[in-house]
Order: structure tokens, then sequence, then C-alpha cells
């Protein structure tokens, strides 16, 4: 589904240059539960950002399902996102203005899903989240913890192919980040849907069936775990 | 959604949405109600300019202009004016002999104007010397009534100039002018019927009336006239058409339409016109500064919410739409209301007038033109349709740019903490 060949991220100004990432390979398969670990600053965002298609590589070429990413127009490059990858960022992101609900249901309209279905779909997501009761909250109006289960439930509801979280648990308590946990081996498990996180928690990475450890812009290990649970993902697709 | 997104960013911030729409409302229904005011204020000096002893078309003798001597008069101005009735039926027409003369009075003289005219036609027409403006004595058609006891004709003349003369009602004057004949000069004796107070100094002072046909005896001038005066109810783009068909008919003469005959009026009224585009400049400016000053500060603090929206996989377009529909909203919301109370503020001023000598005092002339004492708003539909389009599409012009910026902020702005 990824298919990073000898991406380099290079961050420059006037004053100064600053080479976050250094030549990362990396595949990703479909049905993969995949911490990107390591220390803070060492690329991990960057590459996330990249992968997400929110950043472009300095060079290197980047295969999402068999297509050159380089090639795409920022209009298609947002329909892509909209349609086959659901973020989760650090800070939460939900729009303020919007209900729980409301914020959970704005891509599914953007991408043309029937208001019926749409509203369907998110209720259920938000029941799945543990927040069906909140539907009608504002962000303002929902803890921490929960604004973080309301942008998972907003990345999952449209049925995407690939979630990418950046640190994800960052800003939770131990208690909502085992029950976000708990809901996104689930997802992966049901719907094989593709998790990619970053983390340096313990608690995530102990969840994942790959650990690749980044350290100064390079992949230092790529650990494949032996709890690989997640079936055949293809089949679960497609159920 | 993007409709939900927009009005509720705008409810977001309250106080500065609602500020701003203050702000249009109130320079939005100031604009129509001095546009309905100006208007009306405009007809209203032109109809009681035009009643100055003026017309709203005046026909003369091809050289009358360049040269306004009684060898330069209409002959059989009835045929004339014939011929313009046939035509245009709903013109009201009067004929009028001028000439410069000096009238005396025991031992004062003034060099004056004196106007023969028809007195039953020219009261209708005339706000000179008709019953509101006569403050003493009689109207010619009142004195000639009266005629059989009278041995002398009558004359109407200003309050100044009785002043100056030193006169009153039933008083003898002699008048003194320069026959067609050019011999000797011409005199002859008028009573003074009546005394008019017009508020124009110039027609209080150097202005008198006699009936046409007394003047036309002393001048030797029979069945002439120095001017058919025309007055007609239409709408000035009518009155215009008509001039420009009138000119064509009638080559032989000189047909003027009122803003040439009376070019001081016709400038104080556009000059008064320029100062209203001035200030309908103003309020554009006032509206496109408050909208986008709305949307500058609103979008200012939602640069992570758009780029998150585009992260997500909003088109930039749809994240411009939400800019843009915000200041629409917000625009004609604010536009409605304005319109609102500048049509109630202009019905009352419709219905009611506005009454410029209680709201003024008496200064009730201005540059040689006469301001009207009350007036009633007028507002030109066209003219309004026009302005509240142009109004809003002011609004979409000055978010253009803003929203469009919105609609290109980087993805990453989403990822980044504010
Ligand atoms: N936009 C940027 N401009 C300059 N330097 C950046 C930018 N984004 C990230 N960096 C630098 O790149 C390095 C890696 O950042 P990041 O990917 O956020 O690391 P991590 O997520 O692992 O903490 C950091 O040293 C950071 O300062
Ligand atoms: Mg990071």
């Amino acid at each position: 589904m990824i298919k990073l060949t000898k991406i380099n991220k290079i961050f420059a100004d006037k004053h100064q240059s600053f080479h976050c990432l250094k030549d990362i390979d990396l595949t990703i398969n479909q049905g993969e539960f995949t911490v990107i670990a390591g220390p803070s600053g060492s690329g991990k965002s960057t590459l996330l950002n990249i992968m997400g298609m929110l950043d472009k590589p300095t060079s290197g070429n980047y295969q999402f399902d068999d297509n050159d990413v380089a090639k795409f127009s920022s209009n298609k490059l947002a329909d892509i996102r909209r349609d086959k990858i659901g973020f989760v960022f650090q800070a939460y992101n939900l729009m303020p203005v919007l209900t729980a609900l409301e914020n959970t249901e704005m891509i599914m309209e953007f991408s043309g899903v029937s208001k019926k279905e749409r509203k369907q779909r998110a209720i259920e997501t938000l029941e799945a989240v543990g927040l069906g009761e909140f539907k009608n909250r504002f962000p303002a109006q929902l803890s921490g913890g929960q604004q973080q289960r309301v942008a998972v439930a907003r990345a999952i509801a449209a049925k995407p192919l690939l979630v990418i979280a950046d640190e994800p648990t960052a800003n939770l308590d131990s208690q909502s980040t085992e029950s976000l946990l708990d809901l996104m081996v689930s997802l992966n498990e049901k719907l094989g849907i593709t998790f990619i996180f970053s983390s340096h928690d313990p608690r995530v990475i102990e969840r994942a069936h790959r650990v690749i450890h980044l350290q100064d812009g390079k992949v230092m290990r790529d650990e494949q775990l032996e709890n690989v649970t997640a079936g055949q993902p293809q089949a679960a697709m497609s159920s | 959604m993007i409709h939900k997104l927009a009005l509720r960013n705008l409810l977001r911030n309250k106080r500065r949405s609602s500020l701003t729409s203050v702000i249009i409302v109130f320079a939005f229904s100031m604009m129509i109600l001095f546009m309905g005011l100006s208007d009306g204020g405009h007809k209203a000096m032109i109809d009681i300019g035009v009643r100055m002893g003026l017309g709203h078309i005046i026909v003369q003798h091809d050289s009358y202009s360049d040269d306004p001597a009684l060898q330069h008069l209409i002959a059989k101005p009835e045929q004339v004016i014939e011929q313009i009735t046939q035509q245009y039926p709903t013109l009201t027409a009067v004929t009028r002999l001028r000439v410069d003369a000096l009238i005396q009075a025991g031992r004062h003289g003034v060099a004056l104007t004196i106007s023969g005219v028809q007195p039953n036609k020219e009261n209708q027409v005339s706000a000179i010397a008709d019953q509101k403006a006569i403050i003493a004595g009689q109207t010619l058609p009142q004195f000639s009534q009266d005629q059989q006891m009278q041995r002398l004709g009558g004359i109407v003349i200003g309050e100044t100039l009785a002043k100056n003369l030193e006169v009153r009602i039933g008083d003898t004057v002699t008048i003194t002018a320069k026959p067609a004949s050019g011999a000797d000069l011409a005199r002859s004796a008028f009573m003074v019927a009546g005394i008019f107070k017009t508020g124009l100094h110039e027609i209080d002072t150097f202005w008198a009336e006699v009936p046409l046909t007394s003047l036309q005896t002393l001048l030797e001038v029979p069945n002439s006239a120095s001017q058919i005066a025309l007055y007609s109810q239409a709408n000035p783009e009518t009155l215009a058409a008509i001039t420009q068909q009138l000119t064509t008919a009638l080559s032989d003469y000189d047909v003027q339409p009122w803003q040439t005959a009376a070019p001081e009026l016709y400038s104080a009224v556009t000059l008064d016109a320029a100062g209203m585009y001035l200030l309908m400049l103003i309020v554009y400016v006032v509206v496109a500064v408050g909208i986008l000053n709305t949307v500058l500060m609103s979008t200012f603090r939602r640069q992570k919410e758009f780029g998150m929206m585009i992260a997500l996989g909003s088109r930039a377009s749809t994240v411009s739409k939400v800019v843009l529909l915000e200041a629409v909203y917000l625009s004609a919301f604010s536009l409605s209301i304005g319109l609102a109370l500048g049509l109630w503020g202009h019905y009352h001023f419709a219905t009611e007038g506005l009454n410029f000598k209680e709201v003024f005092g008496t200064a009730m002339e201005a540059g040689g033109v006469l301001l009207p004492e009350k007036f009633y708003s007028i507002l030109d539909t066209s003219k309004l349709t026009l302005s509240v389009l142009f109004v809003f599409l002011l609004t979409i012009i000055v978010t253009l740019i803003p929203a469009i910026r919105a609609g290109h902020r980087s993805p990453l702005a989403a990822t980044q903490d504010a």
C-alpha cells in the first residue's frame, strides 16, 4: 500500500538547513498495525506527514497503491486523503463550531455520502468509541480523552484504507489510552484498516504488530512482532 | 455543512459580527434615507425653480438668447402653442413678454424686468404672483375681475421693490420702456394690485408682472412674445425626450430645457447630486472595510482550522466557500435590516415630508436658487436596486482574496500547535 524509496526531508531556511529524514526505505502493507517509535525529534511526525500526503519529501519516491504521489495535484491529494486516509492528530483538532456528530460527518459530506447514510455511520462510529450519548456536544464541552475519541471516530467513520495517527495518546490518561487502543486494534482486526502510529509510549508499542524504530531521521530497526493477528485483511475489507 | 460552518463561525464572535452588522445597517439605511431626501429635495428645487418665471422648456425666437431685442420676438405665439399642444396635449403653455424698464413712483425710480403675462394662465404655473406668494392685495386675475371700477391696469411687484418705491396697494406707478418703433420712450401708468414675496431676492426686488396685452400695447408689439414657457408633469427622462423632439419639430425656434435656461439651478442640483454620490462612495467604503476587517480577523485565528479541513480532504474551494459564505451572510443580513430601516425612514419622509423651514429656520435662498420649504422623499428604485447589488458584490470582491488564501492553507497547519 505504501512504498517509500530513499525518502529525504531537509528543512531549510535562509540561515540553516536540517536534514530530518535520511534515505528512508519502507514498505507498509494493507492490514498492518504499525508503530513508528523513536525519541522526540527523531522525525516521526515528519515521516507521518509525508505518508499522509500533508507534506512532500525533498527527494525520493513515494508510491501509494502503486501510484506515484509526486504526480498528483493538490486537489487530487485532497481527494485521496478524503477517501482513503483517516487522520488523528496529536492535538485533537476538531472543528470547534461543530458538534461531535457533525465533526464525524463532515468528511463524509465532502465525499458525497448521502445525508441519511453519513448520519447513521457517524452515530454508529461514535457509539463504537463510547460517545453515543455525547454526540450533540461541542468539542469545548468534552474532555481531552473524549475529544480524541471523536477525532478517531471522524478518522474511521468514512471507512478509510489507512489511519495515520501522530501520538494519539500523548495527551490521554492511561484509561483513555487503553480504551482507544482497544478500539483501534479491534477496527484493525475486524475491518482490516491499516494503522500507522507514531509513539514513544510503551503501552502503545506493545500492542503493535510491527515497530519501526527511528533515530536521527534513520530507520534503526524494523521489528515484526509475534502477535500478528491481523488475519486476512483483504477478506475483511470485502466483507 | 458549509452553511452551518459559516453561520456558526459568525456567531462564534457575536460581538465582532454584530458590531460590523450595526455599522453596515447604519451606513446603508442612512444612504437610503439621504438618497430619497436628496432626490426629493432636487425635485422640489426644480419644481419651485421652474415656477420662478421659468418653465420646463422655453421656446424663444432663434436670436433672442443672443440679443433679447423687440425685433427678436415670437410672432403669433398662439399658432406655435397650437402646434406644440397638438403633439403634446399634456403640456401647459404660457406666453410671456419681457422687457427691461424703469418703474417710478414719486421721487423713486428702479430699473427692473417687467414680465407681461396671461394672468389666468400664468396663475396656474407660476409661483411668483400666485395666491400663495401674494402677501398684500390681489393677484392679477383677481384684480382684472374688479377692473370695471379701475381706470388703470394692474401690476404686481415684489415686497422689497414696494418698500424701495415706498408704494402700497392702490398706489400708481409709472413704467417707462423703449417701444419697438424705437422712437420716443413709451410710458404707462399702472395701479399696484398686489405685492408678492417669493424669498428670491432678485425677484422680490427687480421684478414686476403686468397683463400681457398691456405690455404689448405699451411696446407696440401686438400679438408677439419673448417666450413660450412649457410646463410638464412628466419625469426627467420623458421631459428630455420631449425637449429633444420639440427641438426638431420647432427648428425655426430656440428650444431650451430648463437646465440650459437656468444654469444656476441646474448646477445647484448637480452639485448637490455630486455630494450624494460622495456619500454613497463613503458608504461603500464603510461596508467594504467593515466586511474585510471582520473576515480578516476571523480568518486570522482560524489558519489551523483551514489547514485541518484541507488535511482531512476538503477541496480548497470548499474552504474558500465557507469564508465567502460568512461574508455573504453577514452582509445579506445587515443589508436587509439596513434596507428595511432605510425604507421605513423613506416612507416617513415620503408621506409626512421634511419641513425645511422647521429644521433649518428660514434661510430659503442659496446662490440664487430657491430652496423648497417642504419636500418629500423620492426613491429611485433602479438606483436603489443597483446600490444594493453593488454593495453585495463589493462584499464578495473584498472577501475573495482572504477566502482564496484560506483555501490554500497548507494541510501541515493542522499538525502544528496553535
Ligand atoms: N517545518 C519545520 N522546519 C524546520 N525544522 C523542522 C520542521 N518540522 C520539523 N522540524 C525538525 O525536524 C526534526 C524532527 O521533527 P519531528 O518530525 O516533529 O520529530 P518527532 O515527531 O519525532 O518529534 C525536529 O528536530 C524538528 O525541529
Ligand atoms: Mg512529533
